[in-house]
């Protein structure tokens, strides 16, 4: 795996894990994961549902001991040094609660206080992050009253509070509105121009593939493949969506040309195809079979093609 | 159980005065938002002092004409050892529920990430608890001053007594604490509480009693008492003295009265001032007192802890062996009480360092 030099940054000064190993009694959480998420860059840790991720990230957050592997968040070691990566880790956890009967403003000013910024500065953080994840005019609402998504964008402010140099992000869009996520993107990339080294976990992919440089696969515990996002290994086959005005009459001429296809759905049926060649191919048969083809479009980002297609193999 | 801590180094490490306070604020602002504590402590002012008004009434009652000894120290008594038994049930119920409720709203994790160690945060929500066990016990202050009032009560002594009492909940705060941090399910740790403060007050009682029933011994007493004629009854006076000896089985208290030191109630009855003796001069034993809880508890401890005698005299002492000769034995129950209180609070510390370990089954950090 490639977590020793990415661009020419010393990813030390993010996060680099290799051979994180850790079970909760007979379940073997994580078996083997290597990763690396280097300063100025988001990288995004795709995996199905309890293929580790939260347990890892609980381990670079200093919260749970591994049962082997090195890890090293801001160039520090999360076992022995727990206080270093604290002062430099911002850790949001896919779900958390909130205290009762505190204003938001006073939610975040106390971790303010807990991550030990000066007095003076804390109230003035507070209103900035406030403002930054859009929650200022919630100022002063009790915390408990907050919807999911914005409770979630309170956990990014209070992640964000004693300004870390890496931030790991467990689930941050889930709940979140189509808004709110845009503006989510805009804020991670922001922190990598800072320099920050970002991580986050997602089961949106289409979401990650605006956002993130860089993808770590994950199954099963284990990491699968680590990639650039801009080199991400050409799928021989991803799934396209084919829309004409009559559906009825396309799903016909693609089962006498024999080619699989999902049951049609308002905006067209979904068939795999596997190069441009291909597409262009399947456009004129169709059309020469008479049927009126509104659009033919790729289905899903890049990301979710690759990803589909590795754990298609694994099955 | 809930983890047990990891190979970070041990003892208080980052304990600073500052940590501690924000902790503490923290903890105390959120209890002060929660509940109805308004109605909770007017209700438990208007308790306190509803019994004081029935005490004192009670003792005007009994109290014989002629008795012309202060009222103060069996008000005072009886305000406390009712204070303390509202303030032992009270208090579990405060604290039970410091770290594994937090725990199971998703709060704590958040909290252990950020630059409090585990001493500030399990110290502090100890401190703001044992605040609040405090708040209830500062309401008792205008009872204790009408108690000063109706005189017999030394100021020092009342000092001493309210600390103990006060020390003695912040023990429960701690051991309850502790529990919470041990055990995941919160309604586990309130009924381990509650054990906690039963096997204080009534098991400390029920070893004592086992203890001295068990280590009773033979022994052969020699009894004197003065000549009677035994046709009146009457002491004949110049008979002269009758011995009798006899083979029994007796109680040994003396050797077994430290299992009822740990006790809460013990430990307040023979720290709080008590009437001062009265003696018939005519026949050398003591009045009885009207009425003072307090004052008979703790004299009869002192009393379980004189070794027995091998020989008796009846009616032949000028005096001098009332009850309760033996010194003052709270101190002892008081450090064996603080010893424990510390040792929960460093479990309780413990509990709450991270990175951990070993996971309860079924718990997630976040
Ligand atoms: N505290 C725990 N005790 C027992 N099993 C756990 C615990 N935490 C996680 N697991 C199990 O470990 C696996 C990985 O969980 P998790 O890291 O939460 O996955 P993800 O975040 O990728 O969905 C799951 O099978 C989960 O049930
Ligand atoms: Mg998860």
């Amino acid at each position: 795996m490639s977590y020793v030099r990415i661009n020419g940054m010393d990813p030390g000064q993010g996060i680099t894990a290799a051979g994180v190993r850790r079970s909760f009694g007979p379940v073997e959480a994580v078996r083997d994961i290597d990763l690396s998420a280097p300063p100025g860059q988001v990288t995004a840790l795709v995996g199905p549902n309890g293929s580790g991720k939260t347990t890892l990230f609980l381990v670079l957050a200093t919260l749970l001991v591994p049962d082997a592997g090195v890890v090293r968040v801001a160039g520090h070691d999360p076992l022995t040094e727990p206080d270093q990566v604290r002062a430099n880790l911002g850790w949001s956890p896919d779900v958390f609660g909130v205290y009762d009967n505190l204003t938001v403003r006073e939610y975040i000013e106390f971790f303010a206080t807990a991550y030990r910024l000066p007095v003076g500065d804390r109230r003035s953080r507070a209103d900035e992050l406030l403002d930054l994840v859009h929650l200022d005019t919630f100022r002063e609402s009790p915390v408990h009253v907050l919807s999911r998504g914005q409770k979630q964008r309170l956990g990014l402010a209070r992640a964000l509070v004693h300004r870390p140099r890496v931030l790991v992000l467990d689930e941050p869009a889930s709940g979140l509105d189509p808004r709110s996520r845009v503006d989510l993107r805009e804020l991670l990339r922001a922190q990598a121009a800072d320099g920050v080294a970002v991580l986050v976990s997602s089961h949106v992919l289409a979401d990650l593939e605006e956002v993130a440089d860089r993808v770590v696969f994950i199954e099963g515990g284990r990491t699968v493949a680590e990639h650039s996002l801009s080199a991400l290994p050409q799928t021989s086959t991803r799934p396209w969506r084919v829309h004409a005005t009559d559906d009825t009459a396309l799903v016909l001429s693609l089962d006498a040309m024999g080619m699989a296809h999902s049951a049609p759905t308002p905006t067209g049926v979904e068939v795999s195809l596997g190069s441009d060649e291909e597409v262009a191919d399947l456009i004129v048969a169709l059309v020469r079979a008479g049927v009126r083809v509104v659009s033919v479009a790729p289905s899903g980002g890049d990301l979710e093609a690759a990803y589909l297609e590795l754990t298609k193999e694994r099955r | 159980m809930s983890g047990t801590a990891a190979a970070s180094p041990a003892g208080i490490s980052g304990l600073t005065l500052d940590g501690l306070r924000t902790v503490a604020r923290q903890e105390f602002r959120l209890r002060i938002r929660a509940g109805h504590w308004r109605w909770l402590l007017g209700l438990w002012f208007g308790v306190v002092v509803g019994f004081a008004v029935l005490l004192r009434l009670g003792l005007a009652a009994v109290t014989p004409a002629e008795d012309d000894r202060p009222l103060g120290p069996p008000l005072f008594g009886g305000v406390m050892l009712f204070v303390l038994g509202l303030g032992l049930l009270i208090v579990p119920a405060l604290t039970a529920q410091s770290v594994n409720g937090d725990r199971e709203r998703g709060t704590l994790a958040t909290l252990q990430v950020t630059r409090l160690s585990a001493a500030e945060i399990g110290l502090g929500k100890l401190a703001a608890a044992w605040g609040t066990a405090l708040a209830f016990l500062a309401l008792t202050l205008p009872v204790v001053l009408w108690a000063l009032i109706e005189g017999g009560l030394p100021l020092g002594n009342v000092v001493v007594t309210l600390s103990v009492v006060g020390l003695l909940l912040g023990v429960v705060c701690a051991l309850s604490q502790a529990l919470s941090a041990v055990f995941a399910r919160s309604i586990t740790s309130a009924l381990l509480s509650y054990l906690t403060v039963f096997a204080l007050t009534v098991g400390t009682l029920i070893a004592f009693g086992l203890a001295t029933a068990l280590t009773s011994e033979a022994a052969t007493v020699t009894y004197e008492q003065p000549a009677f004629d035994p046709q009146t009854g009457e002491v004949i006076p110049g008979g002269g003295t009758t011995t009798e000896t006899y083979r029994t089985t007796r109680l040994r208290p003396d050797r077994t009265w430290p299992l009822l030191t740990p006790n809460p109630f013990v430990i307040l009855a023979d720290s709080a001032p008590r009437l001062d003796r009265h003696i018939d001069p005519r026949t050398g034993r003591e009045v009885a007192r009207p009425l003072d809880p307090l004052g008979e508890l703790g004299d009869a401890v002192r009393e379980a802890r004189r070794p027995p005698r091998d020989n008796v005299s009846y009616g032949l002492d000028s005096g001098t062996t009332v009850r309760g000769g033996t010194g003052p034995l709270w101190p002892y129950g008081l450090i064996v009480d603080l010893l424990l209180a510390v040792g929960a609070a460093s479990v309780t510390v413990r509990r709450l360092r991270t990175p951990i370990r070993k996971l309860a089954r079924g718990v997630r950090i976040a």
